[in-house]
């Protein structure tokens, strides 16, 4: 008996010593630290099996371009879905150890530290492709400390208005507004003869942030997110604090879907597709709910884009999960050559193919966009160069603004209130990543 | 009783069954069943109404079938849960035998040891960083020794408190002969504990074939079970988009254990009578 | 000259083969040592110490430390993360959706599961196919079962369409967004999910009674009511206290229902604790996440164990 539990306790002090230091610190470098060379497109890789890892929406991103580096190299590429929340599963695997070669993921300051990309991401500096990339592009995002950690696979996405052409025709509405009094003028037209101007999806509720975000576009321009950053400006004061006031305001006032605090993302695109709302505060992923289930002819009639901000059309950039991919530290010098191989295929020679396969609009200077792009995302991609960075790309954290947002529209907070618990919840990330000022 | 009102009362029962049996479970399962043979545009917006373009049992069930690679998916998820069960009866049968007879305080600290995995949540990134330093990460032998572990204790449980119902004269009779405890065990305690090894097997069985949370992160993208694969499935439409499929994929998963269920539902309950509840 | 050679003597004498020496030893009134082996035990404790009490434990006390997806160190911090987070409100507004949400489950399961296995008791074929048929959501997995009832209680969806068939205008209760009862609905359909189990468990329970006992009341003129109360109801506590603590422990401890059919919205007036906590090892609070493992931990201890202990007296009184 007594034996018995000596072993056990040995057994347990020995995983004990072998694990004090963070268990999920990567296995090794694969040694050659930020330098890594850049191997021929279609050098052959035979053997070699290489593994991505892509949400729900992301998850056909790369098909075309996967069947073509397989036929090309040799290689077997593997594309896991990872079921939503796509940032939680990836982050709980990769503490757990588990580590793609690959992964589509946020290329924004805070995504990337939240991967801890600086152990577990593989740097792109020096990359043949960057230098393809039109300049106003080039840095936009991906960057983290200095050096390059993800890949940008196409154009941003960018908070902006998407609005249906016909209902706006109805209500009489002939020009887009140019700044945000212009857009609630016009909203306060339709709603006076009885349309719905806004549709808001307050059930799923993660789009309800970009109404306080788009409002802070000037606010951006101007440093606020550093001033948070340091500590020296929180989401109580009075820049964004009002920012909440007003779109509970805009709600209250009546603007927006009756259902709002039960409408799903599902819903707000069969709304506007259908004309029962004039206008959807969105991000790019709405329009490919969009495209599930429309054509590009019926999109072309129908909907359009315009990007807002209060004093003008400055659009706010928000790359999200789909618009790039990051690739990994695995310790293993074969498959790591070959993940950068796959994105050097991928942005270089494939580059048209895949624009073509995925009707998206090109981020190269020397690769046009296909005719067939809608005309929504032609404009969105159109004010990415202006465009100012949101709170995922600038701020050093990501609380949860949605959320609160999303319970002061189902009334069990006020604005105060959310302002209150984001600013809690963001310096409770910031200290644990170590920001100066949130010590 | 009058023959009168007996006769009354004979018919209102099965009408109650009847009327429960459709309001409770009529309508969530013909929503599942007449949704799974739609076409995507009929299952958009799930409803009781019958599909408008024809029935599509055929190719739904057929392209879920592919596209989840049901046949690998169950293949995956039974040597997953044969072993398991396996084990756990047969280790859990084991210590609950001393766990049963033997008096004494180390026992019962032990036992309260063995036991505390029914409150205890089990900690995933820890089980899995354990899983990968004695190289069983992603392997099926891996899930199979982390589904015995959270599920030991309530294995123990269940066993001791049956083997403490049934009386010890067989098994000392058995010991005074000379037969030596292993024989004791296996001849005489485990054809006794039937019952209670049955029902154990149902609810081990449920627990372990719907998992997908430990299962997701122990094996997903590596190999395939029923539950996983239903995430590949769903996900394989945007914004769910894929009711039909979704659907399909249900009645495709659940259908072996029901099958199973009501072949043995006779032996099933008459086991749990048997004494597990004793 | 002992008493056993004596004995043996005598045997020998008689013709009978010598008797072995445990018989002897019982014979003797002696106690017979236990015959179950210290070794038994080894490989259930072996795998359960390994694949579960180690990751658990080391789980735990990661919540005094800072581990975070952030950064690759993991320094320890003492109480910290408890303060910080029973100062924030959500933790206790959680703890208090939780326990709700647990005592409404084991309520609903069990008047569900037991009124089922009254109203099925008789083994008529008709009873047979309903017990298999109620077992049904039993065997569905929680996803899919989040997935059903998602489309049935849409503002658009079957039951509202049965609604408002029956009221004669249209309905459009928006089932799983109100703030206030959506905690209702949802443990009503983690009840759903499992009554069938709880049926089960009080069928074996009611098929145990003694006929004689129920013979005897009735010969007494004790009525249906009187009979139920006071002989089977009793009787049935074994069954009772496995169905409460199952229902208990299994709905504080899973979140599976809850995340497929609201996410714990709306306005988190669903968050049961493990929903929380999985939202916030998301964020890369690693830490903090245990720390709140811990706290349901505590909780659930706390809640059960009295609970069980509680049902286990009633049994014995019984």
């Amino acid at each position: 008996m007594r034996k018995r539990l000596g072993a056990t306790a040995a057994v347990v002090a020995s995983l004990v010593l072998a694990a004090c230091s963070n268990p999920s610190s990567g296995s090794g470098d694969s040694g050659k630290g930020g330098s890594s060379s850049w191997p021929k497109e279609t050098a052959k890789l035979n053997g070699t099996t290489l593994t991505i890892w892509a949400a729900q929406n992301s998850n056909t991103v790369a098909k075309k371009v996967i069947s073509d580096f397989e036929s090309a190299t040799g290689a077997k590429v593997h594309v896991v879905t990872i079921p939503d929340p796509y940032e939680q599963g990836v982050q709980t695997k990769v503490a757990s150890g588990d580590k793609p070669d690959l992964a589509f993921w946020q290329p924004t300051a805070s995504e990337l530290t939240s991967l801890n990309a600086t152990t577990n991401l593989q740097t792109l500096d020096g990359a043949p492709w960057i230098s393809k990339f039109s300049p106003a592009l080039r840095n936009i995002t991906g960057l983290l400390h200095g050096k390059r950690y993800a890949a940008l696979i196409s154009s941003p996405a960018v908070e902006g208005v998407y609005y249906n052409k016909q209902v706006f025709a109805k209500y009489g509405i002939t020009s887009l507004p140019k700044n945000f009094d212009e857009l609630l003028t016009d909203a306060r037209q339709i709603k006076a003869k009885g349309g719905t101007p806004f549709y808001e999806m307050g059930g799923d509720k993660w789009a309800t942030q970009w109404w306080v975000q788009v409002q802070l576009a000037d606010a951006a321009k101007q440093g606020l997110w550093d001033r948070v950053n340091a500590n020296k400006e929180t989401f109580g004061d009075p820049t964004i604090l009002n920012a909440i006031k007003k779109y509970k305001a805009l709600v209250d006032e009546g603007l927006f879907n009756k259902n709002i605090t039960s409408a799903t993302f599902v819903d707000q695109g069969k709304a506007l597709l259908a004309g029962d709302a004039a206008m959807v505060m969105q991000v790019n992923s709405f329009f490919g709910e969009l495209q599930a289930s429309a054509s590009t002819a019926e999109l072309n009639q129908k909907i359009g884009f315009f990007p807002i901000s209060p004093s003008g059309n400055v659009g706010t950039f928000i790359p999200d999960q789909s618009n790039a991919v990051v690739a990994f530290k695995t310790g293993d010098g074969k498959r790591e050559s070959a993940a950068r191989q796959l994105l050097s295929f991928w942005l270089g020679s494939e580059y048209p193919k895949y624009l073509a396969a995925q009707n998206t609009v090109s981020l190269e200077t020397a690769v046009p966009s296909p005719a067939t792009v809608p005309d929504a995302l032609k404009s969105v991609a159109a004010s990415v160069p202006t465009s100012v960075g949101s709170m995922q790309a600038l701020a050093v954290a990501n609380p949860d603004l949605y959320l609160n947002l999303a319970n002061m529209l189902a009334g069990t907070m006020s604005p105060e209130k959310v302002a209150s618990t984001t600013q809690a919840q963001f310096a409770q990330l910031a200290k644990a990543i170590g920001a100066p000022g949130y010590k | 009783m009058s023959g009168a009102s007996r006769g009354w009362r004979r018919l209102v029962h099965p009408v109650v069954v009847v009327g429960l049996l459709l309001f409770a479970l009529g309508v969530p399962l013909w929503l599942v069943v007449v949704t799974s043979g739609k076409s995507r545009g009929d299952a958009l917006s799930p409803s009781l109404a019958l599909p408008r373009h024809g029935w599509h049992f055929g190719a739904n069930y057929s392209k879920v079938f592919t596209d989840g690679r049901v046949w690998s998916a169950f293949v995956g998820s039974v040597s997953i849960v044969v072993p398991s069960v396996v084990l756990l009866l047969l280790f859990g049968a084991m210590a609950a035998w001393v766990f049963a007879r033997r008096r004494g305080f180390a026992v019962s600290m032990l036992y309260a040891v063995a036991i505390s995995g029914i409150v205890l949540p089990p900690a995933v990134i820890t089980l899995v960083l354990l899983l990968r330093q004695l190289g069983l990460a992603g392997t099926l032998t891996g899930m199979v020794l982390v589904y015995t572990g959270i599920y030991m204790s309530t294995a123990i449980f269940f066993i001791t408190g049956f083997i403490r119902t049934i009386p010890p004269q067989l098994e000392e009779a058995a010991r005074v002969d000379g037969a030596g405890p292993v024989r004791i065990f296996f001849t005489i305690v485990v054809p006794l504990l039937r019952p209670v090894l049955a029902t154990a097997t149902i609810l081990i069985c449920l627990y372990i074939w719907n998992d997908v949370f430990y299962a997701f992160f122990v094996i997903g993208g590596r190999k395939d079970t029923l539950p996983l694969n239903l995430f590949q499935v769903a996900s394989a439409g945007l914004y769910l988009n894929n009711w039909h499929l979704i659907f399909a994929y249900v009645v495709l998963m659940s259908v072996p254990l029901l099958v199973a269920f009501a072949v043995a539902q006779r032996r099933i309950i008459s086991g749990i009578t048997g004494g597990a509840v004793k | 000259m002992t008493l056993t050679a004596s004995t043996d003597a005598a045997a020998l004498a008689s013709g009978a083969p010598p008797t072995p020496p445990g018989r002897r030893a019982a014979a003797r009134g002696r106690r017979v040592r236990p015959g179950q082996p210290w070794w038994f035990l080894l490989p259930a404790l072996a795998v359960l110490t390994t694949f579960f009490l180690v990751p658990t434990i080391y789980n735990l006390v990661y919540a005094f430390t800072d581990w975070s997806s952030f950064k690759t160190a993991i320094n320890p911090v003492g109480f910290d993360n408890f303060h910080s987070l029973l100062s924030s409100g959500v933790l206790l507004a959680d703890l208090r959706t939780t326990v709700i949400y647990a005592l409404l489950v084991a309520l609903f399961q069990n008047v569900f599961g037991l009124l089922l296995a009254l109203l099925l008791e008789a083994d008529t074929s008709l009873n047979r196919f309903a017990r298999v048929m109620f077992f049904v959501p039993v065997i569905m997995s929680a996803l899919a079962v989040g997935y059903v009832f998602q489309a049935l209680l849409k503002p658009t969806g079957v039951v509202n369409s049965i609604l408002g068939a029956l009221a004669g205008h249209p309905v459009r209760y928006a089932w799983l967004a109100d703030t206030r009862w959506t905690l209702l609905y949802v443990a009503l359909i983690h009840a759903w999910k499992w009554m069938g189990l709880a049926m089960l468990i009080y069928l074996a329970g009611l098929k145990t009674i003694d006929q004689d006992a129920l013979e005897a009341a009735r010969i007494d003129g004790a009525t249906t009511w009187q009979t139920f109360w006071q002989i089977r109801f009793p009787l049935l506590a074994p069954a009772m206290t496995f169905n409460v603590a199952t229902a208990l422990l299994g709905s504080m401890n899973s979140f599976d229902i809850v995340q497929a059919t609201t996410g714990g919205g709306p306005a988190q007036t669903t968050e049961i604790l493990n929903i929380f906590i999985y939202r916030t090892f998301g964020q890369g609070l690693f830490a903090q996440a245990t720390t709140m493992s811990l706290v349901l931990l505590v909780v659930i201890a706390v809640m059960a164990f009295p609970t069980i202990w509680l049902l286990r007296r009633r049994e014995q009184v019984l």
